[in-house]
């Protein structure tokens, strides 16, 4: 086992990299100039001389390898440079916004295990019924919606319409709900049908067939014989999801004005805030492949013959 | 005549859009001797099995007839009373061992749960009970057994984990379809002594077999099947030594070739 994680480690650090690269790269064969657009941002009237002033002082003069080593030494040590938007520690920044975007994938993953686990295991056992069918368009409608549509469509509703909920705000829980249901309806719809298709491909295994010639009551064999053996590919499934979802708040964010991560890197594309993007890219990279990992891990233990089969865990 | 303990009577299984599986087949089944059932693929063998253990769902298939057992009709019981008997007065051991336990679970948890399905009894008992049994059917290391997953263990032990199950719960009647044929020669021959030792507790046995050889060495009675329906009958000498009919006459000279070619 523990050779296995050293294994995906070293992996991990080679994809960190890669990626970290090309965004250097992207950012800067692209054609607007950050220390340009700096300028005119803080300054009304910025003289050629400013401009090339501060892009000595940013290093944007130097080779593009020799920046990237910089920042690379720099990052490794926590220190991502200054927003050139707020001109404060990107890093503190960043730890800033973060509990606003774990509150919302939180919720929304709770909404997602919940929902996928009654309706997806409801779905199998009743199979071709109303119900069943019901979710069926449903869920196609959940994965086909665009989140930012999705989002106006609950802001207008339960905001707007019912006055339910606030349209904009921050700080408790209820503000907390739209955002969360929009980011958590794609991957539950898309769950519930793993799940269901997951559960009827056991129904048929011998071993449920045997379950039943033993004598086991129904209920049980739903949830410990066929739910049980359902859910492995569906923890894969999440660890990726989880990452998908801390970066696509970027569009939920920004629909509800939540202050989060996502909104952040917005803004910073926008504002051409260099350190900020960088930074961003970094911290998703490692967050996305770390929860694939953990989800990896996760399904080797649940899996005995796995874990043997793979012999070098 | 022994004591009948199960009786099938014309019993019709048809799929749905009227297709028919099985047409009219009744036997019994008697204390402390053993059923052969032997036809070709497809002649509803599976089927009758899977009527008796009432594993046919009512959405998919048509059943009437009567599978009489203790005297009651159990295609007429409630699924509350049918629970009571399946696993434990009739039990079955499944074809192929290698699939037929859960892959996540201990071998220990399948045993201990089936035990306590049926009987009132603590974890603990469960356990000692299941260990007890595997030593029974001359499994060594019955307690490592029961730490072990489905997949470390080989087909024939699962084999006799499964008949130790069926046991464990004195059944009156054990369903055994194609239960040696995905054993290697050795294994299969060690399996047919186990049923032997079975049908030597007053237990009446149903084997499900397209091997003659299988059937002639432990059935007592036999059948013979072919699209769905019995077409011959009678004690193994009756089958075996005098046999009226041409099919039956088939499957024995396609058996004695198969003998001479290996
Ligand atoms: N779920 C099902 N729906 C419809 N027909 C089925 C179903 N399962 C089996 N059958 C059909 O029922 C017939 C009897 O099948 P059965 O499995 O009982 O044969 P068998 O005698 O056990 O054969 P084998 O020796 O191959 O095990 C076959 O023609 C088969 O195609
Ligand atoms: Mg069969």
């Amino acid at each position: 086992m523990t050779k296995y994680i050293k294994k995906r480690l070293i992996g991990l650090i080679v994809v960190l990299i890669g990626i970290t690269f090309l965004s250097f790269i992207m950012s800067n064969i692209s054609p607007v100039d950050p220390a340009e657009a700096f300028m005119r941002r803080n300054a009304q009237t910025a003289t050629e001389e400013q401009i090339e002033n501060l892009r000595e002082e940013m290093g944007l003069n130097l080779p593009i390898h020799t920046q990237y080593l910089r920042w690379l030494t720099n990052a490794m040590q926590g220190d991502f440079g200054k927003s050139l938007v707020s001109n404060k520690p990107v890093m503190e920044e960043i730890l800033s916004k973060f509990p606003a975007t774990l509150t919302i994938v939180g919720m929304a993953l709770i909404i997602i295990v919940v929902l996928t686990i009654i309706i997806g295991v409801l779905c199998a056992s009743h199979k071709d019924s109303l119900f069943d069918n019901l979710t069926k368009v449903v869920t196609i409608l959940g994965v086909s919606i665009p989140n930012f549509w999705l989002g106006f469509m609950l802001l207008f509703l339960f905001a707007v319409s019912f006055k339910l909920v606030p349209v904009v705000g921050y700080g408790s829980i209820k503000n907390a709900i739209l955002p969360s249901i929009t980011l958590a309806i794609a991957t539950s719809s898309s769950s519930i049908r793993l799940l269901r298709s997951n559960m009827l491909e056991n129904q048929n295994k011998d071993f449920v067939t045997y379950a039943k010639a033993r004598g086991i009551p129904k209920k049980k064999i739903i949830w410990k014989h066929i739910f049980k053996n359902a859910v492995p590919p569906m923890i894969t499934l999440f660890g990726q999801t989880i990452g998908y979802m801390i970066a696509g708040t970027a569009i939920v964010e920004s629909v509800f004005s939540w202050p989060g991560i996502g909104s952040y890197a917005v803004n910073a594309i926008f504002a051409r805030d260099l350190p900020v993007i960088n930074a961003y890219v970094l911290i998703m990279a490692f967050i996305f492949v770390i929860c694939n990992l953990l989800a990896d891990i996760l399904n080797a233990a649940l899996n005995p013959q796995m874990l043997r089969e793979s012999g070098d865990l | 005549m022994s004591k009948k303990i199960l009786e099938v009577e014309n019993l019709r299984i048809n799929v749905l859009d009227g297709t028919p599986l099985v047409k009219g087949v009744s036997f019994r089944v008697c204390k402390g001797r053993v059923l052969g059932i032997i036809g070709e693929s497809g002649s509803g063998k599976t089927m009758t099995c899977k009527a008796i253990m009432q594993l046919l769902s009512k959405k998919n298939f048509d059943i009437s007839g009567k599978i009489e057992f203790k005297n009651r009709n159990m295609l007429d019981m409630k699924e509350k009373e049918i629970n009571k008997i399946i696993g434990k007065d009739i039990s079955m051991i499944m074809q192929n061992p290698m699939t037929a336990f859960n892959p996540m679970f201990k071998i220990g948890n399948q045993i201990i749960e089936t035990l306590m399905t049926h009987s009132n009894i603590t974890k603990k008992d469960a356990y000692d009970i299941g260990v007890k049994e595997l030593e029974k059917m001359n499994l060594d290391r019955a307690h490592e057994i029961m730490n072990s997953y489905p997949y470390s263990l080989s087909g024939g032990m699962l084999q006799r984990i499964m008949i130790a199950i069926s046991l464990m719960l004195t059944p009156s009647v054990i369903i055994a379809d194609e239960a040696t044929t995905a054993l290697d020669v050795k294994t299969q021959s060690l399996i047919l002594s186990e049923f032997e030792r079975i049908r030597d507790n007053d237990i009446g046995l149903i084997v499900v077999s397209h091997d003659f050889g299988v059937i002639a060495r432990i059935a007592d009675d036999v059948i013979v099947m072919k699209d769905g329906e019995i077409i011959e009958n009678g004690t193994v000498y009756d089958i075996f030594d005098n046999t009226k009919d041409d099919y039956t006459k088939e499957l024995l000279s396609a058996r004695l070739l198969r003998k001479e070619v290996s």
